[in-house]
């Protein structure tokens, strides 16, 4: 193969290997249809369609009124904390949504801290309780939005920004007080971005596994888990996730869609930055209020309280099981990482140096992982390690299935986009006229890749494999299916720990995720302080 | 005229069906030959370079350099492969090099890499230079660098697209001085590309005028 079509043909190859898995998902709505499909129809699949369809109502309304609110206090009011709300807003994203619902449940459970304390500053007794019980539904929701609102805050406070000073002013001499411009005005001129965010949000809710499970809320992921696990039917389980992935898919289309098309700005030379009102008195309390409280139910009371039980179990958490599990985790997140990132690099290489156009539109398919959820990359790459193991490795003394390979693939497909957002955005900055030069100059193809751009795009490609490290550490339902017997990450130990209601010892890996889990919010909150405008 | 370095046979190519396009283009430069082609800007100059140094392919048309066919409508001599320079108006300067490592970047398998660099330091006066990182340098500079750098492999065809455009009138005198007494030094041919007739009048021997993606 000579170098043109190596260069070529690379991002179709890498399509086929991620697109695999979820084909193979898809083929299985053209199968049969065993018996426990009437059972399942009868008798939860209404729930499962119900219950999911509250989950995303609840939680879209809940991060629309949080993720804007926030976002509109921060940009447009000037009050004592706004300079830490501004990046400490997006704090809640480093929690997956599962450790805050262990955390709430240790909080807000009959016998939890939050109802413990209550009682003894109250002098109730025993049988009161003072919050109400959150293993249901109403819980679930509460959790998703206080984890997930960043993805509408970051959309919003970005457009917020970009509206102009005199169109806000125009506003208010036309008669419209400032709420009024608010919900009038400037709400529904971002709302294309915020359109983008949501359809995050509602990917991520959809997706979830660990969460739901805790609170025992039967949705289409449960109800894969248990199909598969249960009834022991990986072909119905793959039918039920069929019908998940095309509503995913759905969501996807309009959240692709929403990018960049009818953002309303005024970027232009005449742009006037919004210039933020000074707040005093009961007023700067409510906007204080307004931007701390998120921060509290969503970072501030889990850390608390997973502090609060690694301090209870002491040093016990610092065991042998503990260390092999961040050992475990941090090699595959650092395998995973390097791989997405060199992958990333090449791609987008590929496309910079041989452009086209079909090729072009092609790749940007390769990010659709991130839109699936874990439990449907791995029911697909299960079936497809079945394959490779039965039709290209029969009579070979190697299986894959079940070995790490199929779950570290499951992870590259899941968080490419990460990887390939940052080594993009690099390349950006790359004049193509350096391409040029390097060529005339006798340096082209591997020699131009890594004489001029990986040296170039070392902050990026550093960037990506943390980017890329950090989800992979969150990620539990792909992690719990794939992963080989006995092997242990972070996630799994904290989901089988949670799952046996041993909390305390699952204070540790849980902490040791959020920590991990920071590390793209440190990125974020520098971007986020040096996109502050000037006046 | 002396030996053809560079020979173009009627010459098409458009980027599509909208854009200007390069049409009917034919042009013929010997060895020493100081050629500049004058134009508006948006009319086809840059695209004839790139069309000329393999950045581009024709759609129609035959482009010989040295004697060799390195462009029809349906093959193309990579860049690398025809020893030719281009010097372009934003100098693509690679910034995690210094200077020295910039001019040394085409010839880095030449075994005399360190006498070329320092000679061509010399020659366009920039050895303070040597270690410095590009955006340690002034524009003027920068160009220099990027001339010594085009310079370094010896091509016999040189190619510059509005190379001093962004540079304030003086600093431009004193560099149109250096550079013709390079050029002429190092006898290679020169193509020079420009919407300024003082700067063609004083750096080439011929002007051609280009509008519209012809030559008139």
């Amino acid at each position: 193969m000579n170098r043109l079509t190596f260069w070529r043909l690379l991002p179709f190859a890498v399509l086929v290997v991620f697109t695999a898995p979820l084909l193979i998902v898809l083929s299985s709505l053209i199968g049969d249809y065993s018996e426990n499909w009437s059972h399942l129809f009868q008798f939860v699949l209404f729930d499962y369609v119900s219950s999911s369809l509250v989950l995303v109502i609840g939680v879209s309304i809940l991060v629309l009124i949080i993720g804007t609110v926030t976002a509109w206090t921060v940009t447009s009011y000037n009050f004592v904390g706004k300079n830490i709300f501004e990046w400490a807003l997006i704090l809640p994203l480093s929690i997956p949504p599962y450790i805050l619902a262990y955390t709430f449940t240790g909080l807000f459970d009959h016998y939890g801290d939050a109802n413990n304390l209550a009682r003894l500053l109250l002098n109730l007794q025993n049988s009161t309780a003072i919050f109400p019980n959150v293993r249901n539904i109403y819980g679930a929701i509460i959790v998703f939005s206080f984890t997930l609102y960043p993805y509408v805050y970051l959309v919003s406070r970005s457009a917020f920004i970009n509206q102009s000073k005199s169109m806000k002013e125009s506003a208010r001499m036309l008669g419209l007080n400032q709420f009024q411009v608010f919900y009038k005005l400037a709400l529904p001129l971002i709302r294309p971005a915020v359109i983008g965010g949501l359809m995050l949000v509602i990917m991520e809710t959809l997706s979830d596994f660990g969460a739901v499970d805790h609170f025992a809320v039967q949705t289409f992921t449960t109800g894969i888990f248990r199909t598969w696990y249960g009834l022991y039917d990986i072909q119905t389980a793959m039918q039920l996730a069929s019908l998940l992935l095309l509503t995913v898919g759905v969501f996807y289309i309009v959240e692709r869609s929403s990018r960049g098309s009818g953002i309303y700005t005024s970027n232009n030379s005449t742009f006037s930055p919004s210039k933020e009102d000074s707040l005093v008195g009961y007023k700067a309390l409510t906007a204080f209020l307004i931007c701390f409280i998120p921060i509290f139910i969503g970072f501030i009371l889990p850390i608390i309280e997973l502090i609060l039980w690694a301090y209870e179990v002491n040093l016990e958490f610092f065991n042998q099981k503990f260390i092999s599990s961040s050992f475990n985790t941090l090699s595959l997140s650092l395998v995973t990482g390097m791989i997405c990132a060199g992958l990333a690099l090449l791609i987008n290489f590929s496309i910079r140096y041989k452009p086209s156009a079909f090729v072009q539109r092609f790749s940007s398919l390769l990010s659709i992982g991130y839109a699936v959820p874990g439990l449907i990359l791995a029911v697909g790459m299960v079936q497809l390690l079945v394959y490779i193991d039965a039709l290209v490795l029969s009579g070979l003394d190697i299986v894959v299935t079940g070995s790490l390979i199929g779950l570290v693939l499951a992870y590259v497909i899941k968080t490419y986009a990460l990887a390939n957002s940052s080594i993009e955005s690099g390349y950006e900055r790359v004049s193509s006229s350096l391409d040029d030069s390097s060529k005339l100059l006798g340096s082209s193809g591997w020699s131009m890749l890594s004489s001029i751009h990986v040296p170039l795009l070392k902050t990026s490609i550093l960037t990506s494999v943390l980017l890329v490290m950090s989800d992979v550490v969150k990620e539990l339902p792909a992690t719990l299916i794939l992963r080989p017997f006995n092997f242990e990450t972070l996630a799994v130990s904290t989901y089988i720990y949670a799952s046996e209601e041993r909390m305390l010892q699952a204070a540790a890996p849980a902490i040791a995720i959020v920590l991990i889990g920071l590390i793209p919010i440190v990125f974020l909150s520098k971007m986020i302080r040096s996109s502050r405008p000037t006046h | 005229m002396s030996n053809l370095i560079l020979e173009i046979k009627d010459l098409y190519h458009s980027y599509s069906e909208h854009a200007l396009s390069i049409e009917n283009i034919n042009l013929e430069i010997g060895s020493g030959d100081r050629v500049s082609i004058l134009g508006p800007s948006g009319c086809g100059k840059s695209t004839l370079l790139r069309l000329i140094a393999g950045l581009e392919k024709p759609d129609q048309g035959e482009i010989r350099i040295n004697d060799i066919k390195v462009s029809d409508n349906k093959n193309l001599i990579p860049p690398e492969k025809r020893n030719i320079g281009l010097v372009v108006q934003e100098k693509a300067l690679f910034p995690h090099l210094s200077v020295f490592e910039n001019i040394c970047f085409g010839i880095k398998k030449n075994k005399d890499k360190d006498l070329i660099a320092s000679e061509l330091l010399n020659l366009l006066k920039i050895n303070n230079l040597k270690n410095k990182y590009p955006h340690e340098i002034s524009g003027g500079e920068q160009q220099r660098v990027a001339l010594a750098r085009s310079l370094a492999p010896k091509p016999n065809f040189l190619m510059l697209d509005e190379p001093f455009s962004a540079l304030d009138e003086d600093l431009k005198e004193t560099l149109y001085k250096d550079i013709s007494q390079v050029f002429s030094d190092m006898s290679c041919a020169i193509l020079l590309v420009t919407h300024d007739r003082n700067e063609a009048e004083i750096m080439t021997n011929k002007q051609i005028r280009m509008e519209e993606g012809k030559f008139l």
